[in-house]
């Protein structure tokens, strides 16, 4: 500590040292938020369903989707991603999700939205056993912070059925 | 900046900085901004540093006193000091002489 280039240094390091605890204090404040998000899709119309050539089904549908993310949002939250995903099973494989729509929340203004929309990614099932089915519509949420651990979490919304033919 | 200088510079320096780290921490959580909390402490940081690090008048209030030279020389002849060689090679020699 004789010279200002050692003190320099080791206001610094200790400094690196005390923002990194902050930090760690700053993630760990986030386990007190319990949050009570809630989400309600509706599927308006089906637009169109339709067996492709090589045998995978397609559906179509316009949805709106409600939903109310603010409580996930807390002074460590950089931006939440939402993605609705259609979650049904098959006799191959017992969870299928196909993400229908996603979207990235900057602020918690925006985290309470609501949204008319087909769907953005295309609903294509891994062969055609879409008709009569019954699905789950998902919202599965992923929150980024600013510092320290990710949390992600769901709303699962089940009670939808598809059309038992093409059209 | 003298021994004690050092040391009061130093503490100083964690004190400050821990102080300021709580209090970063506490405004940001009740103000619920990060932003701010980081805006705090980076000023804490900068302050810290302004206080601690340059060589103010405070932190040489207690000056080394160097014995004048002629005392040490006296101080010498009084307590004579075999130079580390003789020291080492005493054992020795003393035998082969006899």
């Amino acid at each position: 500590m004789h010279s200002w280039g050692y003190r320099l240094n080791a206001v610094a390091t200790f400094s690196l040292t005390v923002l990194g605890v902050m930090c760690g204090m700053v993630s760990f404040s986030d386990n007190f938020n319990h949050p009570t998000p809630s989400a309600d899709v509706r599927v308006l119309n089906i637009n169109w369903f339709q067996r492709h050539p090589d045998g995978n089904d397609e559906v179509s549908m316009t949805m709106n989707i409600t939903a109310n993310l603010q409580s996930l949002f807390t002074w460590n939250t950089k931006q939440v991603f939402v993605f609705l995903a259609a979650e049904y099973e098959t006799p191959m494989n017992s969870l299928n999700q196909v993400s229908l729509w996603d979207g990235i929340i900057p602020t918690k203004e925006h985290a309470r939205f609501w949204i008319h929309t087909a769907n953005k990614y295309r609903f294509i099932d891994q062969g055609s056993n879409l008709r009569g089915k019954d699905f789950n519509l998902t919202l599965h949420w992923h929150v980024m912070p600013k510092t320290g651990k990710m949390f992600a979490d769901k709303i699962v919304m089940p009670g939808y059925h598809l059309l038992e033919d093409y059209r | 900046m003298d021994w004690q200088g050092q040391r009061l510079s130093e503490q100083l320096m964690q004190v400050m900085l821990l102080t300021f780290a709580v209090a970063a921490y506490l405004t940001g959580f009740m103000v619920n901004s990060f932003r701010l909390m980081m805006l705090i402490f980076a000023g804490s940081v900068v302050l810290t540093a302004l206080i601690s690090v340059p060589n103010w008048p405070l932190f040489d209030r207690h000056p080394l006193k160097w014995l004048e030279p002629s005392v040490a020389e006296e101080f010498s002849r009084e307590h004579p000091q075999k130079p580390v060689s003789a020291l080492a090679a005493s054992g020795k020699k003393k035998s082969s002489k006899k």
